[in-house]
């Protein structure tokens, strides 16, 4: 191919020169043949006139050596598109609706192909290999314990490497001030296995891993090198704190790096030997806290299936080894990037959902490219014939009609493309509203190459596609028959693809209003659904005691102080403190059982949602106790041994049995037993779709957890709450770093994050399918008004009214497009059907979104038949009747 | 004139060859070259000649040189390369062995 596109441009390049030398040597053969004929006796002129005719067309010849250099090819392309142009700029309207509502069409779906390129093909930044591998986690938490971890790792023999890494949250302290950062903890072989090469110093050596032996040494990441030490070449070597220890400086990741996920974007990897120094708690030797990330690189020739069924053997082994952690594990392969499947099933399931969308709205856009261009080229068909009757072949024909259609859609495609790398732009900039402001989440949805071919690919297909019947039918046409007289009314099978069109585009921009009113609808149900908690007068403010080198009893002692000065402060109704807050992240479970119970593996327990929370929590987050009480500073555990437990209805129904469970009791184990004090209400934890959850909630006297949220309830306005709270804080321990200090609504929006999204998109996309469907409709209205304009005038001279009249040119049109939104409506339900799982409480029979959507369809009709419809009934017969 | 044959197709580019063979010649005199050699027998279309030696000249068979007819009109001479030479032998042979094997069918249709 190269070569064959290099032979055509030389050819065209020299085609000046060449052309030229023909025309010389041709006036050369002609003055020659003359001068043989003069000798024959003509006179010069007769006999240079004989020459030339004898000779034949110079053009001709032109013609036959330019398709010997294959260079025609070139020539009708661009007299095509020339054309397709002058055609174009004829007909604005057409032009503009086409280019337009194509350009919506190519730009939405370019913009989800940009997430898919994220998340399935683009490779992973500084990464050797990537397709090498694979995330390995358990299917029930996608994360491993770091013992299982360490016996995978030894055991497996199909990974040349399998490292483990967490995030991690620390104060690192810089020029007096503490600010929080995240990171990784990571395995030494970490960088090894990924095959990143460090831009400053160097990486971990496999001595500084192991447990126990920690090794004080920190590598950063570029930007954090950058940003937090202006880019110091002097770095290594150099000494930081994190949450107080001093660590050194051994080198600086290569730009880009960030880690093996897509969407957490570290600043720092320590060793995971550092563990237990910045955590306060080791996890190292705790085989049931399942809390590291696991990614293994797939040895050369080992395939995806016996790496697996190695892996399932192992999980065998370790389930006998431990069966009260690991009975009933199994551990997967997953693309890395997404924590396995735990974000990728979610991740996947939108996206895909969204490529659906995307496609019928791309569909809906074709099929009205195509209708129009259908209506123009029936419009033309006196012009194809001619061109037909003098000598085009039917393929020239339909290369001219086609070029049309996509220069119409390579014109949208580059604008669409346009609009979707600025979206993706945006999106890679755009930060979850998580509660921790300090957290890097972000994903590189970067337009890439990639992008940029899909998007050319999918305008050039849909050009061909939308072109192809209307030119087919152009083509049918009779030239003899068409240059008599194209018939006024246009008769049989002509029509037939328009049929089609209309129905099926009005259908399906039906079907996606539907669906983005039920998801309106259901944005408006999840803001009113009874979260469990009380919003309004709420405010919040998280800090971590640990991060400025607070031990347990110190932390204690400040979590206590700072809600007893909160409570001091004008205007505060109720404090408490907890770990998190309902619908905040980083939820905690435990598996509980009966009372009754002697079977205690975790697959005969109940799952349940587990929170440490202070005295006065409930109160102060407004969660209303149903029965028994609060807990009271003096609560440790019975005299007993018993711990005492506060747990809502749902706890109480699934583990007790019934409602009345305070003085009931249920066990942690076969020697933990805990008592119920306390019993609350339902409520939401991880999601607003979330059937009840059942949750327990432990006492902080007892449980200690440096992660606090404390929670204000005050007659303030949250903001004013919100930096009071702050400047106490700094007032109290100036070197404590605050995570956040806001409303509680605005701490726990991360949960109202998929629903909104997905409720924003569906409208959208809805009022997209709207507009469409708006151009459609009137494309349609309006052809048939101007195509009948003579017999309009007819029948308006033998006295049609105005009511014949719009009913004779827009009855069918009407019809089409009812049979479409009847259509569309139906499919419209059946999508509900889907929605549900993504968007909250979608009812597939809601009956009022169905009469809402066929009323916004009515509407849209409506609009856009308006204009046709007046220039119809104003048509002044007279001129109407001299209308060609 | 009334025994001349149409020329085959495929056959143009074998007599231009052949022509050029005898000497260098431009266009015109290729022209008349083939029509004296043949006793006028194969009358070539005047202008279908020059796509045809675009075309050789091309293929690297023919090289061209701008010069001077005999009558003083600026002209574009054609010589054989050797690529043409080869060219011509082997297209020479196939036509020899075409000829032979159609006048064998031929002539077992004679009684």
């Amino acid at each position: 191919m190269p070569v064959s596109v290099r032979k055509i441009v030389n050819a065209l390049r020299r085609r000046d020169n060449w052309e030229q030398s023909l025309d010389d040597e041709l006036s050369s053969h002609i003055a020659m043949r003359a001068d043989d004929l003069e000798k024959s006796g003509l006179t010069r002129r007769e006999a240079e006139r004989r020459a030339r005719l004898e000779l034949g067309s110079r053009e001709r010849y032109k013609d036959e050596v330019r398709a010997a250099f294959g260079i025609r090819a070139v020539d009708e392309l661009s007299q095509d598109v020339g054309y397709a142009l002058r055609t174009l700029r004829k007909d604005k309207a057409f032009a503009a609706v086409a280019v337009l509502s194509l350009a919506l069409g190519v730009g939405v779906n370019t913009i989800v192909f940009g997430m898919l390129n994220t998340v399935l093909f683009k490779p992973m930044p500084g990464i050797v290999n990537p397709q090498e591998l694979y995330f390995v986690g358990t299917t029930q938490f996608w994360s491993v314990s770091y013992p299982n971890y360490r016996d995978l790792r030894d055991r497996n023999r199909a990974f040349t490497g399998m490292v483990a890494d967490r995030i991690i949250t620390a104060g690192l302290s810089t020029g007096g001030r503490s600010e929080q950062v995240w990171g990784f903890l990571a395995t030494a072989d970490y960088f090894d296995v990924l095959g990143v090469r460090p831009l400053l110093g160097r990486f971990f050596t496999p001595a500084e891993d192991a447990n126990g032996n920690a090794s004080q040494i920190v590598v950063f990441s570029y930007a954090a090198w950058q940003s937090r030490f202006g880019g110091d070449p002097q770095m290594v070597g150099k000494t930081v704190r994190l949450n107080g220890q001093p660590l050194t400086v051994i080198g600086v990741a290569p730009p880009g790096f960030r880690g093996t996920e897509l969407f957490f974007v570290p600043e720092f990897w320590v060793p995971v030997g550092m563990q237990p120094q910045l955590e306060n708690v080791s996890y190292l030797e705790a085989r049931a806290a399942h809390n590291f990330w696991v990614t293994g690189r797939l040895a050369r020739g080992v395939s995806h299936q016996q790496a697996q069924a190695e892996l399932d053997g192992l999980a065998t082994d370790l389930a006998r080894e431990y069966p009260q952690i690991n009975e009933g594990f199994r551990y997967q392969l997953a693309p890395p990037g997404l924590i396995g499947y735990a974000l990728r099933g979610p991740v996947e399931t939108f996206v895909s959902g969204l490529t659906v969308l995307a496609a019928l709205v791309l569909l809906a856009a074709c099929a009205n490219l195509a209708s129009m261009l259908a209506a123009r080229s029936s419009d033309r068909f006196r012009e194809i014939a001619l061109r037909i009757s003098i000598g085009a072949g039917p393929a020239r024909v339909m290369r001219q009609l086609l070029t049309e259609s996509v220069v119409v859609t390579v014109a949208a495609g580059v604008i669409g493309c346009a609009m979707a790398a600025v979206a993706l732009r945006w999106l890679s900039e755009y930060r979850l509203p998580l509660p921790m402001p300090t957290i890097q989440f972000s994903v590189d949805t970067h337009a890439d190459p990639r992008v940029f071919l899909f998007a050319l690919g999918a305008s050039i297909l849909t050009g061909a596609l939308a072109g192809v019947l209307p030119a087919q039918q152009a083509l049918r046409t009779d030239p003899n028959e068409m240059m008599k007289g194209a018939p006024s009314i246009a008769s049989g099978r002509r029509w037939a693809v328009r049929d089609v069109l209309v129905p099926v585009q009005i259908a399906l921009c039906s079907a996606l209003v539907v669906a983005s009113l039920a998801s309106i609808r259901s944005l408006t149900e999840a803001f009113a659904a009874n979260l469990g908690i009380t919003l309004e007068g709420a405010t919040v403010v998280a800090f971590d005691p640990r991060l400025a080198h607070y031990a347990e009893p110190e932390g204690r002692a400040l979590q206590r102080r700072l809600m007893d000065e909160a409570a001091r402060l004008p205007g505060v109704v109720a404090t408490g403190y907890a770990d998190t807050v309902p619908l905040g992240l980083g939820h905690s479970s435990a598996t509980v059982f009966r009372e009754d119970a002697t079977d205690f593996r975790p697959s005969q327990g109940t799952n349940v949602t587990e929170m440490i929370v202070s005295p006065g929590y409930f109160k102060a987050i407004g969660t209303r106790l149903l029965s028994g009480r609060e807990y009271a500073w003096s609560d440790v555990r019975r005299p007993d041994g018993t711990r005492i437990a506060i747990v809502n209805e749902t706890f109480a129904r699934r583990v007790v049995g019934t409602v009345n469970a305070v003085g009931r009791r249920f066990r942690y184990g076969p020697d933990a037993d805990a008592e119920i004090i306390g019993l609350v209400e339902e409520g939401k934890f991880q999601a607003l779709t979330e059937d009840p959850e059942p949750a327990l909630f432990l006492p902080a006297t007892r449980v200690y957890s440096s992660d606090t949220v404390l929670i204000v309830r005050s007659r303030v306005s949250e903001t004013v709450m919100a930096n009071q709270l702050q400047q106490m804080i700094s007032r109290i321990d100036p070197n404590l770093p605050v995570g956040s200090s806001t409303s509680l609504a605005a701490y726990i929006r991360i949960a109202y994050f998929p629903t909104v999204v997905a409720s924003v998109l569906l409208g959208v996309f809805g009022v997209m399918a709207a507009m469409l469907a708006v151009a459609g409709i009137y494309g349609t209205a309006s052809y048939s008004v101007s195509r009948r304009i003579r017999e309009i005038g007819i029948r308006m001279a033998i006295g049609a009214g105005p009511r014949q009249v719009l009913s004779f040119v827009l009855g069918r049109t009407s019809g089409l497009v009812a049979m479409g939104a009847v259509l569309g409506l139906m499919s419209g339900v059946g999508a509900n059907r889907l929605l549900a799982s993504i968007v909250y409480r979608v009812s597939d029979r809601d009956a009022l979104t169905v009469i809402a959507a066929a009323l916004i369809m009515v509407l849209v009709a409506v609009l856009a038949v308006c204009g046709p419809a007046r220039r119809a009934v104003r048509l002044d017969p007279q001129q109407a009747l001299r209308h060609e | 004139m009334e025994k001349s044959a149409e020329i085959l197709p495929g056959t143009l580019d074998l007599l231009i060859l052949k022509a050029v063979s005898l000497g260098t010649q431009h266009g015109y005199g290729i022209l008349i070259r083939i029509g004296q050699i043949s006793g006028g027998a194969l009358n070539i279309e005047q202008g279908a000649l020059y796509p045809a030696l675009f075309r050789l000249e091309r293929r690297g068979f023919l090289e061209t040189e701008w010069g001077s007819s005999e009558n003083n009109r600026k002209a574009k001479y054609y010589t054989l390369t050797a690529a043409g030479k080869k060219r011509l032998r082997s297209e020479t042979e196939g036509w020899r062995r075409l000829a032979a094997a159609m006048k064998t069918v031929l002539a077992a249709g004679e009684i």
